[in-house]
């Protein structure tokens, strides 16, 4: 699984650490777990939280 | 001091001849106004102005001069023509004319008449059915008095469609659960369920005799095969007009096992026991206003919408979710931003289906014990929670031959299968009026 799998922050050349980020959509607010560079706050986005439950919850809210 | 907001064109209806008509708000209402050379004048109410008619009708597109210019009659003629603006989204296919029942109204009106032979409704579904994409509706008459309706399901199913509906009373649902437990092992997804009221005086007199005790056993049946119900109230002024917060109620309390309740304001169709008058209409800005004054907040001022799969003026829907503390936490808010609908990226119709089939039909394995805390922020506690207890509040107003108006009748989506031919509803069971016996 890519979000498993332990991750460099390119820039700053840190591991990576998961963190609860926060996500605003039409009005509605989230939060999940994911990767985060503890030097720049850089995030770490994988495909398939992008493809699934974020699109999921895109479409739940959107208006039918 | 009276205003024309809208032209359009209706039918007469007494001889049901097509006519000019007119929008006019007046005497702080909205009405329909026609005039036939043969049967006089008619102006029937639409929209009593508890909201703003101008905001609800948003980006509807007026019927310009020349367009629709065989609107109705080609329709129940020919079926849908090239002219009509949407898709199908519901099919609306009629199993039987025997029912064990008799309302007070009823849209079908059937007279118990012999049933429509298996092969026959095979075939009409296979004309019709769009593998992994059709929505049907076994209708009737009461679609449970067929022994082989379980059978009539595995072969909508076996043609491809996605997500097959019974509509019915459920009685027979109270009655029988091994027949229950066949159609869901047949595949039926959902239960559109006449519900009029959580009170027996409201069932003695829509139909004919207390039912409330039948409704409750039905659900709980269907709850037992993980059959999602939605209850049908039809809304009659001055008999359950004021019962619309207790029918919304009861159905949060029984989330999961329904999923939402669809509103229909009562229409002059098929079986009506008087001409309709002012009086015995019930408008979409009334029902709305009395939703939220009856239930106390439940549901706010612009979580409901209105339809985009079809007219604004046919209909409303509202997404929410039902919280632990039996509150409902509301996906559909009124929002400037809203993505439009004609942005070309989804078909209003395929978006409406697939938007009721994943509601209305319960998920595999909907049993989990609720988590400690409840976070609708929390990603993946939204998503489950939404997908066990998601919850519509939605509308259909139906039209009937006093209001009829071609500019919402050409976008209808709600089509019945008919010979081949897919029918808008509303011409469908279009009814002229002549004094009832």
């Amino acid at each position: 699984m890519e979000e498993n799998k332990k991750l460099m922050c390119n820039r700053c050349g840190v591991e990576l650490e998961m963190h609860k980020a926060y996500f605003s959509y039409l009005d509605h607010s989230f939060n999940t777990e994911v990767q985060r560079c503890p030097s720049c706050g850089q995030v770490f986005i994988p495909e398939s939280l992008a493809k699934g439950k974020m699109t999921q919850v895109e479409v739940s809210i959107e208006d039918k | 001091m009276e205003k024309v907001i809208r032209r359009t064109y209706s039918v007469c209806p007494v001889c049901g001849r097509r006519l000019d008509a007119r929008i006019v708000v007046k005497n702080g209402a909205t009405w329909l106004e026609k005039s036939c050379p043969e049967d006089g004048d008619f102006s029937v109410l639409i929209w009593k102005n508890k909201k703003s008619i101008f905001s609800w009708y948003g980006e509807a597109e007026e019927l310009k001069e020349g367009e629709s210019e065989r609107c109705p009659s080609a329709c129940a003629e020919g079926g849908l023509c090239p002219e009509h603006k949407n898709d199908t989204c519901c099919v609306v296919l009629e199993v039987t004319e025997r029912c064990n029942l008799h309302c007070r109204y009823c849209f079908a009106d059937k007279k118990n008449g012999p049933d429509i032979p298996f092969e026959e409704l095979r075939r009409e579904m296979a004309g019709f059915i769009v593998p992994g994409k059709t929505l049907v509706q076994l209708s009737g008459g009461e679609p449970t008095m067929r022994d082989d309706l379980p059978e009539l399901v595995a072969a909508a199913k076996e043609l491809g469609c996605k997500y097959v509906q019974l509509n019915s009373n459920g009685i027979r649902l109270a009655e029988d659960e091994s027949y229950v437990k066949k159609l869901a092992e047949a595949g039926l997804s959902f239960v559109f369920m006449q519900f009029d009221g959580t009170d027996d005086e409201i069932y003695k007199i829509l139909r004919g005799k207390a039912l409330f005790a039948v409704k409750e056993k039905a659900i709980a049946n269907c709850a037992k095969y993980n059959l999602g119900v939605t209850l049908v109230p039809t809304v009659v002024p001055g008999v359950n007009s004021a019962a619309v917060g207790d029918i919304l109620r009861y159905g949060v309390k029984m989330s999961p096992a329904v999923r939402g309740v669809h509103f229909q304001p009562v229409a002059h169709l098929g079986r009506i026991p008087h001409l309709p008058r002012d009086e015995s209409r019930f408008t979409l800005d009334e029902l709305m206003l009395e939703i939220e004054r009856q239930t106390d907040g439940l549901v706010g001022d612009g979580n409901l919408q209105p339809s985009k799969c079809d007219h604004p003026l046919c209909g409303f829907h509202g997404d929410f979710i039902v919280k632990q503390d039996g509150t409902l936490y509301p996906l559909t808010r009124k929002r400037d931003d809203a993505a439009c609908c004609c942005c070309g990226a989804e078909n209003p119709a395929d978006k409406n289906r697939e938007f009721v089939g994943r509601r209305w039909q319960r998920p595999e394995g909907d049993c989990c014990a609720p988590a400690a805390t409840e976070d609708m922020q929390d990603m993946d506690y939204f998503l489950s929670r939404l997908s066990s207890h998601g919850f519509t509040v939605t509308s259909m107003a139906f039209q009937d031959a006093g209001n009829l108006d071609v500019e919402r009748l050409r976008m209808c989506s709600l089509h019945v299968a008919k010979n081949g031919r897919l029918v808008p509803f509303c011409v469908n069971y279009l009814t002229l009026w002549k004094e009832p016996a």
